[in-house]
């Protein structure tokens, strides 16, 4: 599983790159401009990310921005439904409208913070992952 | 309580939801235990119900839930389909109970901040046999099994953050010795050694990594940090454990507090600082001057960075969003309550009694001008409570409009525009059957059912339906858009004669906009065959007749080949609205502003009358029909010619009427009252209200009038 993390708190980072390097190669970046650089990398170079964990509150661009960003690009460029890269939210935003707005947008799944690391794997399966 | 969860608003909607229906579920169960069998109402609710919790327990991971949802949505779904006899029902209760203790057990320790550990597998187990036993009555009895129950699994997760202890906060004060050097590095250390167990910490001086002069203030102010965390002081201590630190002040603070920032609280108490550091005081203000205008490139990153946490804490502050189920029949005596305070607030101003000259009423100005400040507000609050987005309406029509193109094979897409528009909670079980109605109707008659068609005529193969909600000026419209077929005018003309709805008149006598309106007429259908969906001819009509109970209309545009938009357009609320006050004889009426087209003088010679009896007046070339209203409610006293008095136009869904009235008192806000059910209906009157006078005036009903005047 490749992955790709945007998180801008280096004490998250840090506890999710070693979570999540255990399935695979993590890629990390520090703010939403960077993300979505480096998935357009990834997909230019035919090694797309598996899954994408974007945190809401980030610098230059916000998880929403760039959730929208990935999207769309999925959209314009065709790719089939089952082929588009599976996009975990971990925020410490956790009302209704921010969740409902993430799914809105089209994330698979919305994890809150701190994040229960049972239940994110138990979503990794379901999402067919790992 | 040492581990209080903090819940958060997810969360707390699936639990509030989630409770809201196995409420409601164990209504309808305990109302029917001693039934011989659900009813088929009750066996779609309980379906619905199940589904429902299935769905959204799928998405909150709460997999045993989810299970056991789906094990009785399935028996209810044999249930429903198949519609068996002999259902064991006693037995049937049973296990619905079983369910819903179960999930209510797991809620409440979901609640608790627990995990949802329960077992399921027996309630499952027992549902499976249940199921096995009803599948084979189902067959006994000679009754086709439906296809399975499809269901779809959930495609979106909601991970729920860990249960976490209380936070305490703290506002914490450094104050460096004056010899200190780099006391700005020394204070990032503190920032620093706090990271690890801050859950947010905000500082001020902010950029004191980038910015040297920093170190200044520091020691000349000291540096301020608001901390939120679950340790305790003297592991706070412990961790800035700074050699240089003159002093440590730790004071825990509130959440409300600490959601104000920084900016607040150490403002409250720089005060006293530069008072004891006097001289210096002048040399550093300007420092902070220009500190606050040099904003590096560099440095927005880092500061909207901190703003933006900032903000964070401010909504994660540990208050429970409490939520509370009230009956609306309460919310409805409290918003008629506060109806009867406007208008005792407009007996009071307006009283007779103040009308004394040379009284000195500045006082009373005053206090009166904040008494309608309140009772404005009190308005806005009761009409906020009662506001509800039209999301859930929309929703129903994903799954017609799914429904419907499965069974008529059309390929259709929805698009929904502006699902949270809110609008009041009244007119929202008012609109629901209405916007089924006309989504039905463009699906079946507006799109064609041929793709070929649609090709012919450049448009893409899969037709579309659009639900648009828009909230502008006091009015929301709510239009259902397809790009179908559209209106054909000769169609609708030919069928509304050959069913002798408009006597012998020819297509000419008709505006387009009237051709349109031929639809919405009791009795009539242009479709040659009749669908399950639609095409009965009832519909349109009651689709106006419910738009109009709620003071709204209907507006129908279309073209022909590129389809046909019906709009609704409905007041935001019912029960204020502006109003003309008149005068006919002694008797006060109040006009919707809204409909009052112009009001104009004429002379007895401008009428014209029909053999008939009946009046009409003819203005610029058209003509209208013309009620005189004092001879319509025989009032006595009113005036009879028409050059005294004066004649008001008023428009509804595009018919017009003229109304003569003797005088025009004031425009004002009406709250719109019931004619008390003692009183006998009376045609043309929808309510009343009290005016400010104490007086009762007569709320009337421009489209009754206009029916009123066609039928006669």
């Amino acid at each position: 599983m490749k992955t790709l993390l945007a998180e801008d708190d280096f004490a998250s980072r840090k506890f999710m790159d070693k979570h999540l390097s255990q399935y695979g190669e993590c890629d990390v970046t520090v703010d939403g401009e960077e993300a979505v650089g480096a998935y357009m990398m990834a997909l230019e170079d035919g090694e797309p990310y598996d899954l994408i964990c974007l945190d809401v509150m980030m610098p230059v661009l916000d998880g929403y921005q760039v959730l929208k960003a990935i999207r769309d690009i999925e959209a314009e460029r065709k790719i089939p439904q089952d082929k588009r890269v599976k996009i975990i939210m971990t925020t410490a935003l956790n009302e209704e409208r921010n969740v409902k707005k993430a799914f809105e947008l089209g994330c698979e799944a919305y994890s809150g913070k701190p994040i229960d690391v049972e239940k994110f794997e138990q979503v990794l399966k379901r999402l067919e992952l790992i | 309580m040492a581990e209080e969860f903090n819940m958060d608003g997810m969360l707390d909607m699936f639990l509030y939801e989630s409770g809201q229906l196995l409420e409601n579920l164990e209504g309808i169960i305990l109302e029917k235990q001693d039934a011989d069998c659900f009813d088929e109402a009750d066996i779609n609710e309980i379906f619905r119900t199940m589904h429902t919790i299935k769905g959204s327990s799928g998405i909150m991971l709460y997999d045993n839930i989810t299970k056991v949802s789906h094990k009785l949505e399935d028996v209810f779904y044999y249930l429903r389909e198949s519609q068996p006899e002999n259902v064991p029902h006693v037995e049937l209760v049973q296990k619905v109970l079983a369910v819903s203790d179960f999930i209510s057990g797991e809620m409440d320790k979901i609640r608790e901040g627990d995990k949802a550990d329960g077992d399921e597998t027996e309630i499952v187990a027992d549902l499976d046999e249940f199921l096995k036993r009803l599948k084979g009555e189902i067959k006994e009895q000679g009754i086709r099994l439906p296809k399975e129950n499809k269901h779809k699994e959930p495609s979106q997760f909601y991970i729920a953050p860990v249960a976490s202890e209380e936070s305490h906060f703290y506002r914490i004060v450094i104050h460096y010795r004056n010899d200190t050097e780099m006391s700005n590095i020394r204070a990032y250390s503190a920032t620093y050694a706090l990271k690890d167990i801050a859950e947010d910490l905000l500082y001020t001086p902010e950029d004191i990594i980038t910015n040297e002069e920093s170190a200044d203030v520091i020691l000349a102010e000291g540096f301020y940090m608001l901390l939120q965390t679950k340790s305790d002081t003297d592991e706070i201590v412990g961790l800035i454990n700074s050699v240089e630190a003159e002093s440590i002040d730790i004071e825990e603070i509130t959440a409300e507090q600490f959601g104000k920032g920084l900016a607040e609280i150490s403002t409250d108490v720089s005060e006293p600082i530069s008072i004891d550091l006097g001289g210096e005081e002048p040399k550093k203000e300007p420092d902070k001057e220009k500190e606050k205008e040099a904003v590096k490139p560099g440095d927005y990153v880092v500061k909207s960075k901190e703003t933006g946490k900032g903000k964070t804490l401010a909504k994660n502050q540990p208050k429970k969003q409490s939520i509370i189920s009230v009956n609306v029949e309460k919310m409805d005596a409290l918003m008629d309550l506060i109806g009867e305070i406007v208008i005792a607030e407009a007996v009071v101003l307006q009283n007779p009694d103040l009308q004394v000259p040379g009284l000195d009423l500045t006082n009373f100005q005053k206090a009166s001008a904040q008494l309608s400040k309140i009772t404005t507000e009190l308005q806005e609050v009761i009409m906020s409570m009662r506001m509800m987005p039209l999301t859930n309406v929309f929703q129903k029509m994903r799954r017609i409009v799914f429904d419907i193109s499965k069974k008529l094979g059309k390929d259709v897409e929805l698009e929904v525009i502006g699902e949270s528009t809110e609008v009041d909670k009244n007119i929202i079980e008012h609109i629901s059957d209405p916007l089924m109605h006309l989504v039905r109707n463009s699906m079946d008659h507006g799109i064609e059912s041929d793709p070929a068609d649609r090709t012919a005529l450049g448009k893409p193969e899969k037709g579309k339906v659009t639900l648009e909600a828009k909230n502008e000026g006091g009015k929301v419209y709510i239009s259902v858009r397809d790009d179908g077929k559209g209106l054909k005018k000769e169609k609708l003309y030919e069928k509304a004669k050959n069913n002798g709805l408009i006597g012998d008149k020819e297509i000419t006598d008709f505006t387009d906009n009237e051709i349109y309106r031929f639809i919405t007429l009791p009795g009539f259908s242009t479709k040659e065959e009749v669908t399950e969906y639609s095409g009965r001819g009832v519909g349109m009509d009651v689709v106006v007749k419910n738009i109009q109970s709620i003071g709204g209309r209907l507006e129908i545009n279309s073209q022909e080949g590129h389809g046909s938009e019906m709009t609704l357009v409905i007041p935001l609320t019912l029960a204020i609205i502006n109003g003309i006050v008149v005068q006919v004889g002694n008797s006060r009426f109040v006009l919707e502003t809204a409909s009052v087209k112009e009001f104009i003088r004429l002379t007895e010679d401008a009428i014209v009358q029909e053999p008939g009896g009946e009046e009409y007046i003819v203005l610029r070339e058209q003509p209208y029909p013309f009620i005189r209203l004092g001879q319509k409610y025989q009032l006595s006293d009113s005036q009879v010619q028409v050059q005294d008095g004066i004649v008001v136009v008023l428009e509804h869904e595009g018919e017009q009427v003229c109304l003569l009235i003797d005088k025009l008192i004031q425009e004002q806000e009406i709250v719109v009252k019931p004619i008390p059910s003692y009183v006998k209906k009376v045609k043309g009157i929808s309510g009343c209200t009290q005016l400010g006078d104490g007086s009762i005036a007569l709320i009337l009903d421009i489209a009754g009038l206009i029916q009123d005047e066609e039928r006669s």
